[in-house]
């Protein structure tokens, strides 16, 4: 009995392999770079700061974190009290709050009535991601031809929902499908905190706050992060910290990791996977392959077209995994100054301890969205910072701060130019959007870096730059994720299956798409050896 | 004494008339204007020249309505509209015809690939239309009910869907989420191809052709027949409005009242029991049954009144989108266009023509609606029906109807009468650049903005559609949800128009689907 092998020691890659080890099936992992994490990693921007790479905030299940015993293996989070700060161009600053009291507080001088709606609207929220949540925690049923079991869990789901109450499933079925703009607007009217509401809708989307389904893409930040306009956790140690929390896991279960392996592709015959083969030549056998890469990368570059139909492979081809975002990361030589925050009544290091959002109403979410369409960078991109040094101080120097920068929209392709000429002005762009709200940034900057769509494809294997692994739009969400018909992680080659963000509940820091996987995998294993 | 009194002498007003009436109800229908038809009217607004003021052509009128309330025999003619010719910047033009050879060496001149997938798409769309076509004849299910007769609808949906074939499944999902654009780029890789199809997908919506769910809109397109023939198009004989005539026959003859220029000015409730309607001159019509036709903001906030209403209902009423987003320009002239790309007055005049050159033009025409302007650069779908049916237009003369988006009801600056004419001239230029002589022809020019479409036709916004045809707002969630069975939280009062499932455009279905509803008929 040949041991399975997971491509990818991405997050995904490692809940995966943490949850096969413990059913004593001693997977091996290959991960092309020389460290663990995939997007999930901390590197070291100039000597003595560290960085999140790319991803600055995680939302791990907690079913995973007990399942795996991470908090014993060293993972530290911590949660900050605020959920978004959105300066604005009248010299003000909205702070949102986690807490809805609080939150309700803060609100009042922009809007009575908003504030008034607030706690109803934190409400209804909550109760349709937890309704999710029951659907989000399984592997989707197959649509065609249910099993008993299937039909159990889409029967269970179904009460869930039905839990709801009948205004609340109406919520449902009517929010998915529209544009969070809609949403917000529905709900407030203070254009900051509705920016505040759309910027969760179209994160890693190509997508405005107007384009239709933004909502069940909300819907689905919110369930991960437990709130309306997200809650950020930030991991002691960056990212990375949890990455090596979850080898240790995984390892210490009896998975073993090997770095700078990168698979070339993957060794299919009649009977379905035989193996791998590295980009080194050498081969590798098993009977089961379980790739965390994203469904473009394993089904059009690892696999031999001559084994799939024409059909499925023109489905993954259709597939949307055009990226939008870019990454910016800054060392500065002090907290800089955010233009309104002295109003706000709160100390900057609370106010800037959850999410900053640069883009003060839905239109300027949407304006920076069209350029998009036409294959150009936003003229002025919307960006989403976190400071992660004002919860973590061992990543930076006493007194100097990093900041981790999401700017959108950067589309991976451009009708003019390509990324690699175009890096140095992207950066200079995020600076300056950045300064609009933090005067003195500019002088502040002691060192940066800047990573385009491109570099996510090349550094980091995500296919068309997407840190999705694919976009979250309702076509491609639950049992269509990645395709129809193949949303339970496995795929038309026999033994092939996949485990990343490409796959039900989608792309989060969440473990939840490798620990569905597990469990697929864990079932057909068993099964083919009884 | 009436056992119903029908708000509304527009096409599904009528319809729901007719139907009652022939079950045996008496009727009476009350229109505020001197004509009936709603948006489907003609209107000799120049002596002479017969314009269909507001909608222009016909494809989606169910074929079951044309032959239960036999139609043909009350007047109704619907002459053919072949071909959509599409002018392109580059001196180039599309033109494709309902001839399946034509059209196959015409998009080859384009893209030899594009010519092959273009017979698969149409067989693709078909398909997807016979699965969505039953559906548009049933009350929409109620998703939460647990009652036997919901489930049923419920499982009949599931099980249609099961049965289809995998990549008819696949193709359906797309649909309904995907944007216009995205589904054809699957298809196609001709812009001008692509731009001009997926016109069809925002046609009366506040979405470009990039905007996830239009490409639904394509697929609601696709679903007309006349004579049996999936996805024609056609004009009545006399204009829009004789279709309208024809069914007003057809309910007269039933033994409907039929009374134009009154309207109502409140709904009577009592006990939260309908017991009629008050007219705009006091007088009282009692009548166990009142049907709307109107569209939800008018029939709930206007006629009934917010305090008759539960709370959360109301709140669903004034959710509803209406946003208009769409315009019309209609023109009487001396002569004919004279298409630099294609000179002279050949068949291509005869359909369509559409000012769709490209999906960025597209696009571009969109991104100025979204911030409250009127498209400088609009897409105008273009029809000269006096081509097809000369009764319309004096000899040689010509009536030209120019259907053009994006005219956003609510404008960033200026109101809709400060723009009126400005949006006019917008429209000619425009087709001008394409067809130098044009402006020379014109003999008169009738704007209406989506500001008249609210006033004068009753439309709130100056939605074509009484409701945007966005997926919030289909099937089960239209208009409000829980709702969209025809019926309202006020006994005896029932919605028959087209903020009604499945939705506008001259289908005649909201008020057939309301009325065999009413009278438990439908499955």
């Amino acid at each position: 009995m040949s041991r399975p092998i997971i491509i990818g020691a991405g997050h995904n890659g490692l809940v995966c392999a943490a949850y096969l080890a413990r059913a004593g099936l001693r997977p091996l992992v290959l991960e092309a770079r020389d460290e663990v994490g995939g997007c999930a990693v901390t590197h070291e921007l100039m000597p003595g700061v560290r960085v999140p790479a790319l991803t600055h905030t995680v939302a791990l299940g907690a079913d995973v974190v007990r399942d795996l015993g991470l908090d014993t293996q060293g993972l530290h989070v911590t949660s900050p009290a605020v959920s978004v700060c959105v300066p604005t161009k009248d010299g003000r600053a909205l702070v949102v709050p986690r807490g809805t009291a609080a939150a309700v507080r803060a609100l009042a001088p922009w809007s009575a009535r908003d504030a008034e709606r607030w706690p109803a609207f934190v409400a209804s929220t909550q109760a349709l991601t937890q309704a999710m949540g029951a659907v989000l925690g399984q592997v989707p049923p197959s649509l065609d031809a249910p099993s008993p079991s299937e039909m159990w869990v889409l029967l269970r789901a179904g009460r869930k929902l039905r839990g709801l109450g009948r205004q609340g499933l109406y919520d449902l079925l009517r929010w998915g499908p529209m544009p969070i703009a809609d949403l917000a607007a529905e709900w407030f009217e203070t254009p900051a905190l509705r920016a505040a509401v759309c910027a969760r809708g179209v994160f890693g989307m190509q997508a405005g706050p107007r384009s239709a389904g933004t909502t069940a893409a909300w819907l689905l930040q919110a369930a991960q992060e437990g709130h309306p306009t997200g809650a950020v956790t930030v991991v002691s140690g960056g990212p990375g910290a949890m990455a090596a929390a979850l080898a240790v896991a995984a390892t210490s279960a009896g998975a073993q990791i090997r770095r700078t392996a990168r698979v070339a592709r993957i060794e299919i015959d009649d009977d379905g996977v035989r193996g791998v083969v590295l980009d080194t030549g050498e081969r590798i056998e098993a009977r089961a392959v379980i790739s965390g890469a994203d469904p473009k990368h394993t089904f059009l570059q690892l696999v031999d077209p001559v084994h799939l139909q024409p059909s499925f492979r023109q489905q993954v081809l259709n597939y949307r995994a055009h990226g939008v975002v870019a990454k910016v990361n800054l060392v500065v030589t002090g907290l800089p100054e955010v233009a309104g925050l002295d109003a706000s009544g709160m100390p900057i290091e609370q106010a800037l301890a959850g999410r900053l959002l640069v883009g003060d109403e839905p239109d300027e979410l949407e304006r920076a969205f069209d350029c998009t369409k036409y294959g150009r960078m936003s003229d002025r991109p919307w960006l989403e910072v976190t400071v992660p040094s004002l919860t973590d101080a061992s990543l930076a120097p006493a007194g100097q701060h990093v900041l981790s920068i999401y700017a959108q929209y950067a589309p991976y392709r451009l009708r003019e130019g390509d990324w690699d000429s175009g890096r140095e002005a992207l950066g200079d762009l995020v600076v300056s959007r950045l300064a609009e709200v933090m005067p003195d940034l500019k002088s502040q900057v002691l060192a940066g870096e800047v990573l385009t769509p491109l570099d996510l494809e090349r550094g980091y294997g995500l296919t068309g730059g997407h840190i999705f692994h694919g976009e979250h739009t309702l076509d491609q969400l639950y049992a269509m994720r990645p395709v129809l018909g193949w949303a339970q992680h496995r795929t038309p080659i026999h033994g092939l299956y996949l485990c990343g963000a490409g796959t039900h509940p989608g792309g989060g820091v969440t473990g939840a798409p490798g620990a569905h996987a597990a469990r697929v995998v864990g079932k057909d294993l068993r099964r083919a050896r009884a | 004494m009436y056992d119903c009194i029908v708000l509304g002498g527009g096409h599904n007003g009528l319809v729901y008339a007719a139907y009652m009436a022939r079950a045996g109800r008496k009727v009476l229908v009350l229109e505020r204007r001197h004509v009936l038809g709603g948006a489907a009217v003609t209107e000799e607004v120049v002596p002479g020249f017969k314009f269909s003021v507001c909608s222009y052509v016909v494809s989606l009128l169910r074929p079951e309505i044309i032959r239960e309330l036999d139609l043909p025999r009350h007047g109704l003619e619907i002459l053919p509209l072949d071909g959509t010719f599409t002018p392109m910047p580059s001196g180039d033009y599309l033109w494709r015809v309902n001839d399946h050879a034509r059209t196959f060496r015409e998009i080859a001149r384009h893209s030899r690939v594009d010519a092959e997938a273009y017979d698969e798409y149409g067989r693709a769309m078909v398909e997807m239309a016979r699965f969505v076509k039953p559906i548009l004849d049933m009350t929409p299910p109620d998703p939460w009910s647990l009652n036997p007769r919901e489930l049923a609808r419920l499982a009949f949906l599931g099980r249609r869907f099961r049965d289809l074939p995998g990549p008819d499944r696949y193709n359906q999902v797309q649909l309904m989420t995907m944007s216009a654009t995205d589904f054809l780029d699957q298809w196609f890789e001709t812009d001008v191809l692509k731009a001009t199809m997926s016109a069809s997908g925002i046609i009366g919506t506040f979405l470009g052709v990039r905007s996830p769910g239009t490409a639904y809109v394509l697929l609601h397109h696709y679903m007309g027949e006349i004579d049996g023939a999936f996805r024609s198009w056609g004009l009545a004989r006399g204009g829009t409005g004789a279709i309208s005539n024809a069914i007003a026959a057809a309910a007269r003859e039933a033994g409907v009242e039929i009374r134009t220029q009154t309207s109502a000015a409140k709904v009577l409730v009592r006990d939260g029991a309908t017991r009629g309607v008050v007219l705009e001159n006091g007088d009282e019509i009692e009548a166990a049954m009142v049907a709307s036709s109107l569209d939800p903001r008018r029939t709930f906030l206007g006629l009934v009144g917010e305090d008759e209403l539960p709370g959360d209902f109301v709140d669903g009423v004034k959710r509803y989108k209406f946003r208009g987003s769409s315009g019309k320009v209609n023109l009487a002239l001396d002569g004919l266009p004279d298409f630099t790309c294609l000179p002279g007055a050949g068949a291509h005049l005869r359909g369509a023509i559409s000012i769709s050159p490209g999906v960025d033009y597209m696009e571009r025409a969109y991104d100025d609606a979204k911030y409250g302007r009127y498209s400088r650069h609009p897409y105008i779908d273009i029809v000269i029906p006096s081509l097809t049916d000369p009764s319309i237009a004096p000899p040689g003369k010509h009536v030209m109807s120019c259907f053009v988006q994006y005219a956003p009801y609510h404008l960033a600056d200026g109101t809709w009468d400060d723009h009126k004419e400005a949006f006019g001239d917008t429209v000619v230029n425009t087709i001008a650049e394409f067809a130098p002589n044009f402006k020379s022809l014109i003999r008169h020019r009738q704007v209406v903005t989506p500001l008249d479409l609210e006033r004068e036709w009753g439309l709130s916004e100056g939605n074509i559609f009484q409701g945007e045809l966005s997926l919030e707002q289909l099937f089960f969630l239209r208009p409000v949800p829980g709702w969209a069975n025809y019926r309202t939280p006020i006994q005896g009062l029932y919605m028959c128009g087209s903020a009604t499932h499945p939705g506008g455009g001259i289908m005649g279905a909201p008020g057939r689907n309301a009325a065999l509803s009413v009278l438990g008929k439908t499955r």
